[in-house]
């Protein structure tokens, strides 16, 4: 072969490369966020980035990981899918991100992942459940942390079932991909407790017209209401039920953000249950929790600590693990290889393992019930109020 | 070489006188011509002008022939490439342009109609300099004036659309602007009326608006009123979702009839919701919706809505198409006429390059037929002057010089063209014979008579001296072969010393161990006598009891004893006379010799010799000898060294036997003699390892041993039958691989005449 063919191959092969090793190598690693900053999911969207700054600031103020500072870029998608897909390729082509970190949502990510899965950039720790983000042979760049949709509705029917013996079970769910992951998993879990849904009812997302929905729901008298949908439209409905004097269990999943849930509902949000995929925020007997705590309050001494902030932050430190893991020259490929091959990690006391077929870190479900003053409390088991 | 007879004035000398009375006088003068001829450097000179005119004449062809064909290659250079060069241009530059038109028509940005407007207008304008360079120099002014108008038209065309979808590109812009902004409103409306839907659904079944609100009573919440208002609310969300598919469907639209009954259902859908709306209680007005409800109808029908743009785009694309489609007939007659002058200046530049190319041909076989004539004309003339005239009989010359100093002056020089003479005027064939001398005759034809002349004069006295010299040579190689003999006898003389010295070496243990036994007697019986003196000592110094009686007993006693030493003494004397007698180099003197004795002799010396080196070596010996054989004269010296060499050969063999075979092996010889009619013969046998027969024809070849390299000369046997022929004997072998050898030797009783006039001379 003529060595100029040899040249001309070696280049083709050679420059996919090249962009991402040169900002590899520039003094600071920069992550990319897209994400509710406003609208009705905004609080989801500002909780990961104030947890996400946390774990960054930690990490930075002991001198970054392998000397290199950790950046965030957050751009705003207001849980809209069109904008999630912007939003994306301004950060990986403009921002020239590492990786992409902390998304909120379902069908924003469903829109946005395969932008950075094309260009081969790592998607981290997206803020859903939904079952098609954790099939790793496909989307070999996407790193999730939390359980998966598929667990928390397997845990709240397993709860429901065998804690209070209800089998009147009802859906209250977003017509959209992420209701719909919701409802595929629910169902799933009913079928094999030998059970079906008594009604399934949804509202059109970023409305609060709900109230048609939760007349079906009492008019097929349902024990318990598991509810996938946003914490306004939640809160409305549960405040509407309040109102009718329609007092079923009321379960929601987690990607509910259970702060804005509590305060939205107040005194009507008492016996609530939202599943967690992270540990109680304030049970600083755990380690990570504590430093998650620290770290919050050395960014924004107000601050309290959430569910969702605590997600942001988990996301951020394996992050932060998997560039340690990486060595001092991290290139993509060698961050997502060094979390495949790392086996157990321990984030001081939350436990995270992947392998080359499983990108989702943690299995964990926890059940959090609102108490009578509107404060989360961490419970192992339903009971009746 | 075939020497022809020699005639003419050469031949005087090759007569039948014997050399030596020839004198040199007898040699004539060879004839010297001095009159005009043509000499070797004015043919040379010749030759090499003819070569210059044929050289002259092949320039001045070449140029010729290149100045024909550059005339054609300028023509081609300056007038048909630069035609052809335009012409092609003028084909690949209209096809840009006809692409244009294409171009212009499925342009889908601002920026790609734009470029593409420059793009044509700049090949337009390139195109019309081209034509101009084209008319300048030649004469295509139907073809370019035919390309000219086509050209005017379709730029005609191409202005109208360049405008025409210049102007469909920004209607494409406003609609696009317009699909963006419908699908907010949409989205809007959408989230608006879903809203207050649920609501008044709620309120009719429950009859709450707000929280905190007391619950309505059934008549209240179940009027017609709140009927009606949720049956409009249902049609304003319907209408408005019809229209805006209906849009959707006017966007894609690719047939402009079918636009206006789209227009008049999106109007009707308009009034349905804008009624609906109207007829809503107050409180469920809002301005937010009202006001997207607004810009939809606008959207759709204003005066730059989007139908109006959508009509206007559809017909400019209409007319569009039709000018393309005109613009492509006329951009089919250009591509024809451009096409037609690129052939008509492709046809000329052919001509032109086909005349050019004739002329060199030409010029080619006109250079190659003349360089194969001066080739052919070269190698003849080099041929027939050089190599025939000159160097043959050069070479002629030479060897006949060489002939010369080789000693050989009998061969008279022959050359060619020595032997015509210039004929006399009036002869037969003169004019021939005069052209043939002319030839001839130059200076190779002097020399050649010149060393005629030398050669004869030479050859006179190389005869005189030639006896003289032989004489000479022949006694000085008699005295050369005298002295070689001399060497030869030396040296040969020498060789038999050396032997002698060698066996004499080998026999000196035997020797020692043969006088040893006399020297002991000598040795014990001196001792006796001496005791015996002592004895008559103290006898006689009893001298009143001398027992003389007594002294004379020990007297005889003592005489018996001396005569033993002297008999021991003679013994050993004799041995070691033996011993001179054998090493004495001088030549050997026949003598009657008991050969009986001579061999035991010498068995014996070579068994004690070979013990001497290995004294666990023993052999047992058997005598069968012939008791009453005659002495016989022979030379002992020499038959000694007979005995000695095949007793030595059987010895050693025996023993190398012995070293390789263990056990019960007892070497063994046997000698024997008999005397028979007219010879003796002797027989040496051992059992050793015996002779191959590959060896044994061998054996009594010079230098051939069968022992290790240093034991022995490989010259006993040799000198052996050497020895035995002088005595006119002879040797056999006789023996078996394995068991033994056994050697004959026989002796003429009768000793051979040297034998005999050597006693003779000894006995004066």
């Amino acid at each position: 072969m003529k060595i100029w063919m040899i040249l001309v191959l070696l280049l083709v092969l050679v420059a996919p490369w090249g962009p991402a090793q040169a900002e590899s190598n520039q003094q600071k690693i920069v992550f990319g966020q897209s994400a509710a900053l406003t609208g009705p999911a905004r609080a989801l969207g500002i909780g990961m980035r104030l947890g996400l700054h946390a774990a960054f600031s930690e990490v930075n103020r002991k001198g970054g990981v392998h000397g290199r500072l950790l950046h965030l870029e957050s751009l705003d998608d207001r849980y809209e899918p069109e904008a999630a897909i912007a939003n994306t390729r301004t950060l990986i082509e403009q921002n020239k991100v590492f990786a992409l970190i902390g998304a909120v949502g379902t069908p924003t990510s469903k829109s946005a992942q395969p932008v950075a899965t094309e260009a081969g950039v790592p998607y981290i720790a997206p803020f859903t459940g939904a079952e098609f983000l954790r099939d790793a042979k496909k989307r070999p760049n996407v790193v999730n942390v939390r359980a998966s949709y598929y667990q928390e509705t397997e845990e709240m029917v397993v709860r429901l079932h065998e804690d209070l013996g209800i089998d009147r079970i009802s859906i209250f769910y977003q017509n959209d991909s992420f209701g719909q992951a919701g409802l595929n998993g629910l169902r799933r879990a009913v079928n094999r407790h030998g059970l079906s849904l008594i009604e399934e009812v949804y509202y059109t997302r970023n409305t609060e017209a709900v109230k048609i929905a939760l007349l079906d729901l009492r008019q097929a008298n349902a024990e318990a209401v598991v509810i996938v949908g946003a914490y306004k439209p939640a809160a409305t409905m549960i405040r509407w039920a309040r109102r009718l004097n329609f007092n079923p269990y009321f379960i929601n999943i987690s990607f509910i953000g259970s702060a804005a849930l509590a305060k939205a509902l107040g005194p009507d949000g008492t016996g609530v249950y939202v599943t967690q995929v992270v540990p109680f925020p304030r049970d600083t007997t755990l380690p990570i929790v504590a430093q998650y705590q620290k770290a919050l309050k050395k960014i924004d001494v107000n601050s309290k600590p959430s569910f969702v902030s605590l997600e942001g932050y988990l996301a951020g430190r394996i992050a932060i693990e998997g560039l340690r893991l990486a060595g001092p020259d991290p290139t993509r490929e060698s961050f997502l290889h060094a979390l495949t091959q790392a086996g157990d990690i321990d984030l001081g006391g939350f436990r995270l393992r992947y392998g080359v077929d499983d990108n989702q870190g943690s299995d964990r479900v926890y059940l959090t019930r609102i108490d009578k003053r509107g404060r989360f409390q961490s419970v192992n088991k339903m009971s009746a109020p | 070489m075939n020497e022809p007879p020699p005639t003419g004035p050469t031949n005087s000398t090759d007569s039948g006188a014997p050399p030596l009375q020839v004198k040199p006088t007898a040699i004539e003068e060879p004839e010297r011509e001095r009159k005009f001829r043509v000499g070797i450097g004015a043919r040379l000179y010749f030759l090499l002008f003819g070569a210059v005119v044929l050289m002259g004449g092949a320039t001045v062809l070449a140029y010729f022939t290149f100045n024909e064909t550059l005339q054609h290659e300028i023509r081609l250079a300056e007038y048909s490439m630069p035609n052809l060069i335009n012409s092609v241009d003028v084909a690949r530059k209209s096809a840009v342009v006809v692409n244009g038109a294409f171009r212009l028509v499925s342009a889908s940005s601002k920026e790609e109609h734009t470029a593409v407007v420059e793009a044509t207008a700049r090949e337009i304008a390139s195109l019309e300099n081209t034509i101009l360079e084209l008319e300048a120099r030649s004469a295509f002014d139907e073809q370019t004036r035919l390309i000219r108008s086509n050209l005017e038209e379709l730029g005609t065309h191409l202005d109208v659309i360049k405008e025409s979808s210049a102007r469909r590109l920004e209607i494409d812009r406003a609609l696009n602007v317009f699909i963006d902004e419908l699908g907010e409103t949409t989205r809007r409306v959408e989230r608006l009326l879903v809203q207050a839907i649920d609501d008044q659904a709620f309120y009719l079944v429950s009859g709450l608006r707000q929280l905190d609100d007391k619950v309505d009573s059934i008549r209240k919440r179940a009027s017609e009123d709140e009927l009606t208002a949720y049956r409009n609310l249902i049609t304003v969300n319907q209408s408005s979702n019809l229209a805006v598919l209906l849009l959707d469907e006017v966007l894609v639209l690719a047939d402009r009839q079918f636009l206006t009954p789209l227009e008049e259902r999106f109007q009707s859908a308009v009034r349905n919701f804008i009624q609906a709306y109207a007829k809503l209680p107050e409180s469920m007005q809002n301005d937010l919706l009202e006001e997207n409800l607004t810009r939809l109808d606008e959207i759709g029908e204003g005066p730059e809505g989007v139908i109006k743009l959508r009509m206007e785009a559809l017909l400019r694309l209409e007319q569009e198409q039709e000018t393309l489609a005109q613009a492509r007939t006329t951009s089919e007659s250009l591509v024809s006429e451009v096409n037609n002058l690129v052939e008509q200046i492709n046809e000329e530049a052919i001509q032109s390059s086909e005349a050019s190319r004739a002329a060199a041909q030409t010029g080619i076989l006109l250079l190659i037929l003349l360089n194969v004539f001066g080739t052919i004309g070269a190698f003849g003339l080099g041929s027939l002057f050089v190599r025939r005239y000159l160097v043959r009989r050069l070479v002629g010359l030479a060897s006949a010089m060489r002939e010369m100093a080789s000693g050989d002056l009998e061969v008279p020089v022959q050359v060619e063209g020595t032997r015509i003479v210039r004929p006399v005027k009036g002869s037969a064939h003169y004019l021939t014979q005069n052209i043939k001398y002319l030839i001839w005759n130059d200076e190779v034809t002097d020399m050649a008579r010149a060393l005629e002349v030398f050669r004869r004069y030479a050859h006179e006295v190389q005869r005189l001296n030639l006896v003289e010299k032989l004489a000479e040579e022949l006694d000085a190689k008699n005295e050369n072969l005298e002295h070689a003999l001399e060497n030869l006898k030396a040296a040969q003389e020498q060789v038999v010393a050396e032997q002698k010295l060698a066996s004499l070496g080998q026999l000196t243990a035997g020797v020692a161990h043969e006088i040893k036994n006399p020297l002991n007697f000598v040795n014990n019986f001196a001792n006796v006598s001496i005791e015996m003196a002592d004895e008559i000592d103290d006898l006689m110094k009893q001298q009143d009891s001398l027992d003389l009686e007594e002294v004379r007993s020990i007297l005889d006693e003592l005489r018996t004893s001396l005569g033993k030493i002297k008999e021991h003494g003679k013994r050993a004397d004799d041995i070691v006379r033996s011993m001179l007698e054998h090493s004495r180099s001088k030549e050997g003197e026949w003598r009657k010799t008991n050969l009986n004795a001579l061999l035991k002799q010498y068995v014996d010396l070579s068994y004690h010799a070979l013990r001497a080196e290995d004294n666990s070596f023993n052999a047992e010996m058997k005598e069968d000898l012939d008791a009453n054989m005659e002495e016989i004269v022979v030379v002992p010296q020499d038959i000694c060294r007979v005995f000695l060499n095949l007793v030595n050969n059987a010895f050693q063999a025996m023993h190398e036997k012995q070293q390789k075979v263990d056990g019960d092996y007892l070497p063994t010889l046997s000698i024997s003699s008999r005397q028979l009619e007219d010879h003796v013969a002797f027989s040496i046998r051992d059992n050793g390892p015996g002779i191959p027969d590959d060896v044994r024809d061998k054996i009594f070849e010079p230098f051939v041993t069968t022992k290790e390299p240093g034991k022995g000369t490989g010259l006993g046997l040799s000198l052996t039958t050497d020895i035995l022929l002088r005595h006119g004997g002879s040797i056999q072998v006789d023996t078996a691989v394995g068991h033994y050898t056994e050697m004959r030797v026989l002796l003429p009783l009768e000793p051979p005449a040297e034998a005999l006039s050597s006693m003779e001379d000894k006995t004066e």
